[in-house]
C-alpha cells in the first residue's frame, strides 16, 4: 500500500510538470495579448508594452517557464495578472464551492444511478428496466446548461421553492442546502445516468456468475442473494465509474457554476483563459489535475478492500 | 426512485411549461427571499446588484473597467462630476476653479470632506493621487487621463494649481472620469487599495470575495448625509438570465445593462420597474482603412446603403437610438444637422454599385467578439450585405484575440463600441479615429489629415463654443465619406425591484445608489 | 478485456467475420432501445442528406418583420428565430453539421487513440511514454482542454472538432492498447513474426481486428459526447460562426428568449437530446450485442 502511494505520488508530480508545461506552452502561442485585457481599450502601445514588462513578459519562453517553476516549487503559484492576488488566495476563496458541488453532485449521481442501475438489473428486461433506461439515458444526453436554464425555470421562478443561484450560505444550514439542490442535479444527471449503466450491466453479469449460481442452488434466500454475494461484487467496476466521474465532475463544474452563479474554480479557469491571465489558468488546472490524480488513488485504494484479491506491486 | 420520477416529471414538466410559454408574467409570491423586506421605515437594510462580470480591483488608480467602476463611484468621489440630467460639469470635490491662463487650472478643494479611514481631504491628497496616477511606474491603465498634465503644486491646504503642457479642452472631462477619483494617501500608504479601498464617498468599504461579492456599508458621516441602504452588495451573477430570475424572485434588487433580447421579459415581471435614459454609447460599423479596397469610397458606400440600420434598431427593442451621428445626443460635439448625414438604406443602390465594381468577387472577413449585440449586429449585417450581393464571412473570436485582431489590423470589416464614459466628442475621436493611435486603440486604422487636425484642435481649445465647431465638422467628415457606419447609440438601462425609488442613471451608463430609498 | 472472436488463421476469417457480423445485428435488432436509436439516427442522416428539398427556405436568410413567430404559424411550421430565419430549415441544416462535427471529431480521435495505443501496446519501450501522455490527457479537465485549444486555433467548427477529438484519444488509447497486450503473445501472432511479416501488418491486418469491437462501441457513444460538448462549447461562445445553424448555438441563442419564444431553445434542445440519446441506446445495444463483458474504462 505504502509503495503504491509512493509511487504515485512520484508519477503525479511528474504529471503536474507535464500539464504545466503543456499550459504554459498554449497559453503562450495562444493570440490575445494579457497586457491588451489589462491596458483595456485605450492602452498606448507605450503602455502595453510597460504592462508586459512589468509582467516579464517580454521574456522567453523557456525563463518565463523556469522562472515559474522556480517559484511554484517553492510553493508561490505567482499573482492574478488582472486583480493582482496571489493565486493561491484566488484558488483558496473558490474551491470550497466547488467541492461542495462536486461532491453534491457525485451524491446524487451515486443515489440516483445505484437505484435505477440495480432496479433494471433486478427487473431485467421488464417495463421498469426499460423506463429506468431510458430516463438514465435521457439524463445522459440533456446538456447541461439547459438543464440548469429549465430547472431554474421551474423550481425558482415559477415555484419559488428553491434560490436562483449562489453558494455562499454553508451547507448544513437550510439555506444552504437549498442553494445546492439544483445545480447539484444540474451537474449529478449525466454521472447518474453513467453509473445507472454500469450498475446494471455489471450486476447482469455477476448474476451470471457461477458463484452465485452455487448461492441459489444451496437454497440462500434470494435478497441475501442479491446484497451480499451480487451487490458487492458488482460494485467494483461502479466504484471504478465513481472515482473516474468525481474527476469529470471537478472539471464538470464550469458550466454549471455559470449558469447557478457560484463563484467556484470552474468559472474561475474560464474566465481567467478569457481574460489570458495565465497565472491564475496554470494554478487552476494545476489544482483539478492533482485532484483527479488523488480521487483515483483513492479509489483504487478502496478496491483492495472490496476486493482482497486486488493487489497492487 | 421516487426521487427519480419526482425529478423526471418535474423535468417534463418544465418543458411542456416552457412550450406553452404562457407562465411568463406569473407574479411571485408576495414573500421577498432576498431578506430585503423589514417592516417600514426609510432604511434599506440591504441592497443587492448583480453584475455579469466581477471587479478587476477597487482602487481607481489600478482599474479601468466599467464594473469596477460602479463600485468604485460609490466609494470615492472625483473632483468634478456631470450634471445627470443636463451632462454638464458641475463641481464635487473641488468648490470652483480659475483658469489664469490656458496652461493653468487653480482648483478650490471642499473643505468639509473626510476620507472613510479619518483623514481629512485636502489640496495634498489631490496632488497624492495626480502623481501616482501619471507616475509611469504605477504603470497605471488611464494614465493618459492626466498625459498633458505638467505639475501639479499645492498652494495651500484646499488649493492646488495644476499646470498642463498645452492648451487642453477636454481637462474637466478628465477630472470628472471615475479612474482620476481621489484616494486616502494615508490608506494607499498603509494597505493595498486593490482589495480594501478607502474614499470618500457616501459608501463604505466592508468585505471583498473575489468572483463573488463587494459588501460596502453607508459612511455615517458622508457630508450630504448617509444613504438610506445601509448595506449595499455588489454581486456576480455571470448568465443575465439567471440575474433577470434573481430579481424576479427578489434575491437581487437592481441590475444594469438589460440586454435587448430580454427586454419583454423583464416588463413582464410585476415587482420590477425598468429605467430607461438616452446614453452616450455608440455601436458602429468601421472598415480596416490600411486595405487599399476599403480605402473606396464606393465600396463604402455601398456597404452603407447595403445596412438597414432603421430595422435593426427596430430590433432592440426600445434599447437603442437611430442616429447616423458619429457623436450621439448625449455627446459633446453633437448637431442635428448630422442624424441623417451618412448614406441612406438604399438597397437598389449597394446593388447596383456592387454590381458595377465587382464587390461580390472578394470574400470580406466580417470580425466581430462573440459578445451578444456585436454578434446582433454582425448577423444582420451579413444578412444584408449578402442580399445586397457582397460575400461576406463572419469571424466571431474571443474578447482577447478580437482585440489584437482588430488593433492589428486584420480584417475588412468590424463593429466596434464606445462607451464614452466623459460625454465628450473629443474622447471618443481622438482614441478611436486618430492617427496618433493607429496601431493602439485606432482599429479602424483610419488616418486623415484634416480630420486629425480638426480633432487636435478640439482639444487643446478651451473654448468650449469652438470645440463644439471643431467637433461637428469631423463628424461630418466622417458621415459624408461613409468612414464609419453608425448602426445606434446606446440606451442606459436598469431594472429595480419596485420597493425602491430614486435610482440616478447617468447617460454614459454609470449609475448612484446613494439616494435609493423605498417608495 | 476478453474478445469475443479470435482470428485463429487468416483464412477463416473473412467467413466466421461476415458471420459474426450478422449474429451482431441480429442481436442488435433485438434491442428494442437500440432499434428506436436506429430509427432516430436514420432519421436525422435523412434529413441531412436530403435537407435543400425537405425545406423551402435558406437557414441564413432572414426575414426581420417575421422574426420570433410561434410554432405552426403559416409557411413555418417550426415557427422562426430572432431574425425571422426559419427554425424547421435550420434544424434540417443543423443535423448535417452535428453529423459532420461529430463524426470529425470521433474520427480524429480515434486515429490519434488507435495509433497511441497500438504503438503503446505492440512496443514495449514506448509504453512508458505515450501512457504517462495518455494520463496527462486523461487529467486534464476536458472542456477546459478544448477551451485552451481553441484559444490557440481560433473559433470554428472545425477546431471545435479538432478539440473534442483530443478529448476522446486517451480513453481509446487505453482501450486499443488492452487489446493488443492481449493479443500480442498469442501464438499465431509471434508464428508471424518469426516468418518475418512487418510489425505494420501484424498491426494492422490481425491485431487491429481484434480490437474493433470496443472500438465501434466506443465511438458510437463518442458520437454522442462529441455532440454534447459543441453545444456546450457553443454557449460558451467557442463554437460555430454565425450564422451557421449549429444546434448547441441555436440552444445558446435561444435560451435569451426563453421566456418570450420557448421554442427557439425547446426545439433544438430536443433535437440534440434525441440525438445523443440514440447514439447512447445504440453504443449500449452494441456493447451487449458484441460482448457485454466490454471494459470500456
Amino acid at each position: 500500500m505504502i509503495t503504491l502511494i509512493v509511487r504515485r505520488v512520484g508519477e503525479l508530480l511528474l504529471l503536474l510538470l507535464g500539464i504545466s508545461f503543456l499550459v504554459f506552452g498554449s497559453m503562450y502561442i495562444a493570440p490575445g495579448d494579457p497586457a491588451s485585457m489589462i491596458g483595456g481599450p485605450t492602452a498606448t502601445e507605450a503602455d502595453l508594452e510597460n504592462i508586459r514588462e512589468n509582467l516579464g513578459l517580454n521574456d522567453p519562453f523557456l525563463v518565463q517557464y523556469g522562472r515559474y517553476l522556480g517559484n511554484a516549487v517553492q510553493g508561490d503559484f505567482g499573482y492574478s495578472y488582472q486583480t493582482k492576488q496571489s493565486v493561491a488566495d484566488a484558488i483558496a476563496v473558490r474551491f470550497p464551492n466547488t467541492l461542495k458541488l462536486a461532491i453534491a453532485s457525485m451524491v446524487v449521481a451515486v443515489v440516483i444511478g445505484l437505484v435505477a442501475g440495480l432496479i433494471s438489473a433486478l427487473r431485467h428486461n421488464s417495463w421498469l428496466d426499460f423506463t429506468s433506461t431510458t430516463f438514465a439515458l435521457a439524463g445522459i444526453s440533456i446538456p447541461n446548461f439547459w438543464l440548469g436554464a429549465l430547472l431554474i425555470l421551474v423550481f425558482a421562478v415559477n415555484l419559488q421553492w428553491l434560490p436562483v443561484g449562489g453558494l455562499s450560505e454553508p451547507f448544513y444550514t437550510a439555506e444552504g442546502f437549498k442553494q445546492l439542490i439544483l445545480p447539484a442535479i444540474t451537474l449529478g444527471t449525466g454521472s447518474a445516468a453513467m453509473i445507472a449503466r454500469m450498475t446494471r450491466s455489471s450486476m447482469l453479469e455477476v448474476v451470471r456468475a457461477d458463484y452465485v449460481r452455487t448461492a441459489r442452488a444451496k437454497g440462500v434466500k434470494e435478497t441475501k442473494v442479491i446484497w451480499v454475494h451480487t451487490l458487492k461484487n458488482a460494485m467494483i467496476p461502479v466504484i471504478t465509474v465513481i472515482g473516474l466521474n468525481f474527476g469529470f465532475l471537478l472539471g464538470g463544474t464550469i458550466i454549471t457554476e455559470k449558469v447557478f452563479a457560484i463563484n467556484g474554480v470552474g468559472r474561475l479557469m474560464i474566465d481567467a483563459i478569457a481574460m489570458r491571465d495565465f497565472p491564475l489558468v496554470q494554478g487552476s488546472v494545476l489544482l483539478v489535475a492533482t485532484l483527479f490524480v488523488v480521487v483515483n488513488l483513492i479509489v483504487d485504494i478502496v478496491y483492495t478492500y472490496v476486493d482482497p484479491r486486488i493487489k497492487y506491486e | 426512485m421516487k426521487k427519480v420520477w419526482v425529478l423526471f416529471v418535474a423535468l417534463i414538466a418544465a418543458v411542456v411549461l416552457a412550450a406553452c410559454g404562457g407562465e411568463s408574467s406569473s407574479a411571485p409570491s408576495q414573500t421577498n427571499e432576498g431578506g430585503t423586506t423589514e417592516a417600514g421605515g426609510g432604511e434599506i437594510e440591504e441592497f443587492v446588484y448583480a453584475s455579469t462580470s466581477d471587479v478587476a480591483g477597487l482602487s481607481p488608480i489600478l482599474t479601468n473597467d466599467s464594473v469596477s467602476a460602479n463600485v468604485q463611484e460609490h466609494v470615492y468621489e472625483t473632483l468634478f462630476e456631470r450634471d445627470t440630467d443636463t451632462g454638464e460639469l458641475i463641481p464635487s470635490l473641488a468648490e470652483s476653479y480659475e483658469n489664469p491662463d490656458e496652461l493653468t487650472w487653480i482648483f478650490k478643494i471642499r473643505e468639509d470632506v473626510v476620507f472613510h479611514d479619518g483623514t481629512p481631504l485636502n489640496a495634498e491628497s489631490v496632488k497624492y493621487t495626480f502623481d501616482k496616477l501619471r507616475d509611469p511606474a504605477t504603470a497605471a491603465p488611464r494614465a493618459s487621463l492626466l498625459e498633458p498634465v505638467d505639475e501639479i503644486t499645492v498652494e495651500d491646504e484646499f488649493t492646488v494649481k495644476i499646470t498642463t503642457k498645452y492648451p487642453y479642452g477636454p481637462f474637466l472631462a478628465s477630472l470628472a472620469h471615475s479612474n482620476a477619483a481621489i484616494v486616502s494617501p494615508t490608506a494607499d500608504q498603509a494597505q493595498d487599495l486593490m482589495s480594501n479601498p478607502v474614499g470618500s464617498g457616501p459608501f463604505k468599504f466592508v468585505s471583498y470575495t473575489p468572483g463573488d461579492q463587494v459588501v460596502l456599508e453607508a459612511f455615517e458621516d458622508y457630508r450630504d448625509g448617509a444613504p438610506d441602504i445601509k448595506k449595499l452588495v455588489f454581486k456576480v451573477v455571470p448568465e443575465i438570465s439567471t440575474a433577470i430570475s434573481m430579481l424576479q424572485t427578489g434575491e437581487v434588487d437592481f441590475i444594469d445593462n438589460l440586454p435587448s433580447e430580454q427586454i419583454a421579459r423583464i416588463e413582464s415581471i410585476q415587482n420590477v420597474d425598468i429605467e430607461k435614459k438616452d446614453g452616450t454609447s455608440v455601436f458602429y460599423l468601421a472598415f480596416n482603412q490600411s486595405r487599399p479596397e476599403n480605402q473606396d469610397e464606393n465600396f463604402r458606400k455601398a456597404v452603407a446603403a447595403a445596412v438597414d440600420r432603421d430595422t435593426f434598431v427596430g430590433k432592440l427593442n426600445g434599447l437603442g437610438l437611430r442616429s447616423d451621428s458619429v457623436l450621439g445626443p448625449m455627446v459633446f460635439g453633437y448637431n442635428e444637422s448630422k442624424n441623417a448625414a451618412g448614406q441612406a438604406y438604399d438597397p437598389e443602390l449597394a446593388k447596383q454599385l456592387v454590381e458595377e465594381n465587382g464587390y461580390g468577387d472578394r470574400t470580406i472577413s466580417l470580425l466581430t467578439a462573440n459578445r451578444d449585440n456585436f454578434i446582433l449586429m454582425a448577423e444582420i449585417a451579413q444578412a444584408q450585405l449578402t442580399e445586397a450581393g457582397f460575400n461576406v464571412k463572419i469571424e466571431t473570436m474571443e474578447w482577447a484575440t478580437f482585440l489584437d485582431t482588430a488593433r492589428a489590423g486584420q480584417f475588412d470589416i468590424t463593429f466596434l463600441s464606445w462607451a464614452n464614459l466623459t460625454q465628450d466628442g473629443s474622447e471618443m475621436f481622438y482614441p478611436n479615429l486618430h492617427t496618433d493611435n493607429i496601431g493602439s486603440s485606432n482599429r479602424a486604422q483610419y488616418s486623415n489629415a484634416e480630420f486629425d487636425e480638426l480633432v487636435d484642435a478640439s482639444r487643446t481649445s478651451v473654448d468650449q463654443e469652438e470645440r463644439l465647431n471643431y467637433l461637428d465638422q469631423a463628424n461630418g467628415l466622417l458621415l459624408e465619406q461613409n468612414d464609419v457606419v453608425v448602426m445606434y447609440h446606446g440606451v442606459v438601462t436598469g431594472a429595480m425591484n419596485s420597493e425602491y425609488t430614486n435610482l440616478i442613471l447617468e447617460p454614459n451608463g454609470k449609475w448612484t445608489l446613494k439616494d435609493v430609498t423605498r417608495k | 478485456m476478453s474478445t469475443t472472436f479470435s482470428v485463429e488463421t487468416p483464412q477463416v476469417r473473412t467467413k466466421k467475420k461476415d458471420r459474426f457480423v450478422v449474429s451482431t445485428m441480429k442481436r442488435l435488432l433485438k434491442n428494442k432501445l437500440a432499434v428506436v436509436g436506429l430509427i432516430i439516427i436514420a432519421i436525422q442522416v435523412i434529413m441531412a442528406l436530403t435537407a435543400p428539398w425537405i425545406t423551402s427556405y435558406d437557414p441564413a436568410t432572414q426575414q426581420l418583420t417575421k422574426s420570433e413567430l410561434p410554432v405552426m404559424s403559416e409557411g413555418h411550421i417550426l415557427g422562426t428565430d430572432n431574425y425571422g430565419r426559419d427554425v424547421w430549415t435550420r434544424i434540417v441544416y443543423g443535423a448535417q453539421i452535428s453529423l459532420v462535427v461529430a463524426i470529425t471529431a470521433v474520427t480524429l480521435g480515434l486515429l490519434g487513440g488507435v495509433v497511441l495505443g497500438m504503438l503503446a501496446g505492440y512496443y514495449k519501450k514506448w509504453d512508458a511514454v505515450i501512457m504517462r501522455f495518455v494520463d496527462l490527457l486523461f487529467a486534464f479537465p476536458g472542456i477546459l482542454l478544448a477551451m485552451l485549444i481553441i484559444a490557440i486555433l481560433g473559433t470554428s467548427l472545425i477546431n471545435v472538432a479538432i478539440a473534442i477529438s483530443i478529448w476522446s484519444i486517451p480513453t481509446c488509447a487505453r482501450i486499443v492498447r488492452g487489446s493488443v497486450l492481449s493479443i500480442k503473445e498469442k501464438e499465431y501472432i509471434m508464428a508471424m513474426k518469426s516468418m518475418g511479416a512487418s510489425d505494420l501488418r501484424i498491426m494492422v491486418k490481425h491485431i487491429l481486428p481484434n480490437a474493433l469491437a470496443p472500438i465501434i462501441v466506443f465511438a458510437t457513444m463518442r458520437m454522442a459526447t462529441a455532440i454534447l460538448s459543441t453545444a456546450a462549447l457553443s454557449y460558451l461562445g467557442l463554437g460555430a460562426q454565425p450564422p451557421t445553424p449549429e444546434w448547441g448555438a441555436m440552444i445558446a441563442q435561444g435560451q435569451d428568449y426563453m421566456w418570450t419564444s420557448p421554442h427557439l431553445t425547446v426545439i433544438p434542445g430536443i433535437a440534440i437530446m434525441l440525438t445523443v440519446f440514440a447514439f447512447n441506446v445504440v453504443g449500449d445495444g452494441l456493447r451487449d450485442a458484441l460482448d457485454p463483458n466490454m471494459d470500456l474504462n
